[in-house]
């Protein structure tokens, strides 16, 4: 086994696409395929200054179809591979995400989001919401993490790993352009020196013995004759999707409980909520906020009963609502006021926040 | 003008910062650019950053502008397809070093970044061009002596280092001083000099005038946490 660059625990200061690159390492991640886009770009950069120390592979392809394609393809050899995008790249490669959904893939993608729509900006969205959880001609088999900072994009790009293989669902970690770019400190760990086991891969295709009279022949179909076909698998697979829901759903909260007004956000706008909350509370204001770690799928129960006790939420998040949309089919029926804070394809501040609050209350 | 250009003595600083990504270059130049104006000398700070131009110098572009400073950068609303579409040199930047004064250039994004030197005219027999490579031994690819060694072997020509050891807000005089023994040692083992430690204000009061090591330090100011694109 070739060694691992990090050894022990220590703290480093960093970007955060090379925080997913080591992270990547770390996790005994083989092959990185991909396609470069900003702002995920040294993703790939820093995985291959790495690859040729600890004996990794990186396939560069012509497209972000052909990288989504052979990730899959990867990870049929049973190769614990993965890829990267961005905005278009992300769009491209909905068609191979979801062939991994319909064949059960547990393929890894991190995603930076971009400014949106189309080419856009390279810096900065959470418009990819709704591509990254639904995305694809399909019913949104994929668990999608979004992560706030550098600690939590090492954590759970390890995670999404062993999440993938444990349940093979297609499974994302959704940054942005922001956390790609930003520089701050973090931990950096070997997982198995922490007890946390990596979750052995297998290969789909290629094994030993005769199908049929060794083993079980394997049936990784994306095509059907008829509907009532699809109609089984479909509902099979929304069975299982469901029975594994809440045990993968993540969340935050804090203060919903007395909460007058809580405040729903992701990613790295929860950062900046995280800071108003606390400073409208010293200011005596009752705010609460709910943070999903996971957009899909979402701590359903915990968001339900939140929102039947809070009197007002505030959605705040860098795009038109595509965060509230997720929440809002989960809540329904809820009596609370529903208010917003959209800015999209921008920042958004603590003072942003603490502003909407204080027209609001 | 100064007394020393006059008669043609040269005391001009011309310093090109390099080093690998996310090591604090612009940090390092913005207050390299300030610390020398405040001793009175006229200073051009150039953003050569063809990847991310402009990234680190949009929002403090003004402050030092209105601290004396000729700021050498694109607007970012001026450029296209930021990182990815290529970028122009801007006709000013090519030519900075002709310009009288200190010239101090912010240049990209590691070894890549440092070949942007030869689009400057006069960059290849500049008598006072000095290559600054800029560690942070906080980094995990600049982590230890042999990884510093062969990173900036990588670089290509350099004639000096800066020891710009630092974990941001949770910096302790402990993590500056391991990286100025680090770096130091990787300097020694180069034969190169280390120029300063860069230290933020409070901490460099505490360490003094000289780290362990007994290089220089320079207080400096962190500018980049305000900066975007």
């Amino acid at each position: 086994m070739p060694e691992k660059p990090i050894k022990g625990e220590k703290r480093y200061f960093m970007t955060g696409n090379e925080v997913v690159a080591y992270a990547a390492v770390m996790a005994n991640a083989e092959i990185m395929y991909g396609y470069p886009i900003t702002p995920q770009n040294e993703i790939m950069h820093y995985w291959t200054r790495m690859a040729p120390k600890y004996g990794k592979e990186f396939l560069q392809t012509e497209d972000e179809l052909s990288a989504g394609f052979t990730t899959v393809g990867g990870v049929l050899a049973g190769r614990r591979a993965f890829t990267a995008t961005a905005g278009p790249g992300n769009t491209l490669m909905q068609e191979p995400i979801s062939m991994a959904e319909a064949m059960r893939l547990p393929i890894v993608v991190v995603v930076q989001q971009r400014g949106g729509p189309s080419t856009a900006t390279v810096i900065y969205s959470q418009q990819e919401v709704t591509l990254t959880t639904l995305g694809g001609n399909g019913e949104g088999f994929r668990v999608v993490y979004s992560t706030a900072n550098h600690q939590e994009l090492f954590d759970y790009t390890i995670k999404a790993f062993n999440t993938a293989w444990k349940y093979r669902f297609p499974t994302f970690v959704l940054g942005d352009g922001y956390q790609a770019k930003m520089r701050e400190s973090l931990t950096m760990y070997d997982p198995e020196e922490r007890g946390l086991k990596m979750v052995p891969t297998e290969a789909y295709v290629g094994k030993p013995g005769v199908p049929g009279i060794d083993r079980p022949p394997g049936q990784y179909r994306n095509t059907y004759n008829v509907e009532e076909e699809i109609h089984e698998v479909v509902q099979q697979y929304t069975k299982e999707f469901n029975a594994i829901a809440p045990e993968v759903a993540e969340y935050e909260s804090f203060g919903t409980e007395d909460a007058d007004l809580v405040i729903v956000s992701h990613g790295v706008v929860y950062r900046a909520v995280k800071e108003a909350v606390s400073e409208l509370r010293e200011a005596g204001m009752k705010v609460g906020y709910f943070r999903p770690i996971t957009l899909r799928p979402l701590a359903e129960k915990e968001l339900k009963e939140m929102a039947g006790r809070a009197k007002a939420l505030l959605m705040a998040e860098s795009s038109v609502g595509q965060m509230t949309r997720l929440v809002k089919e989960v809540i329904y029926g809820a009596t609370a006021d529903i208010h917003t804070l959209y800015k999209p394809g921008m920042g958004i501040s603590a003072e942003d926040v603490a502003a909407r609050v204080r027209s609001i209350l | 003008m100064a007394l020393e250009v006059k008669l043609g003595i040269s005391s001009r600083k011309v310093e090109a910062y390099v080093g690998e990504y996310a090591s604090g270059k612009s940090e390092v130049a913005v207050n390299r650019a300030l610390m020398l104006s405040r001793e009175g000398r006229t200073v051009t700070l150039v953003d050569l950053d063809i990847v991310e131009p402009c990234y680190t110098l949009r929002p403090i572009k003004m402050e030092l502008i209105a601290a004396g400073i000729e700021v050498l950068a694109w607007e970012t609303r001026e450029t296209v397809g930021l990182g990815e579409a290529g970028n122009v040199l801007r006709a000013e930047n090519r030519w900075a070093l002709k310009r009288p004064g200190d010239i101090i250039l912010d240049i990209g994004y590691g070894v890549g970044g440092s070949r942007t030197l030869n689009l400057l005219e006069g960059a290849r027999d500049d008598p006072d061009l000095k290559m600054v490579a800029v560690v942070n031994a906080s980094r995990p690819m600049t982590g230890s002596v042999p990884d510093i060694v062969d990173y900036i072997r990588e670089l290509g020509p350099v004639d000096l280092i800066i020891n710009n050891t630092h974990l941001g807000d949770e910096t302790t005089e402990e993590i500056v001083q391991e990286g100025a023994v680090c770096v130091t040692g990787a300097a020694r083992e180069l034969g190169l000099p280390v120029l300063a430690t860069t230290v933020v204000e409070v901490l460099a009061a505490q360490i003094g005038p000289k780290d362990c090591e007994g290089n220089p330090v320079w207080p400096i100011k962190r500018y980049m946490p305000r900066t975007f694109w």
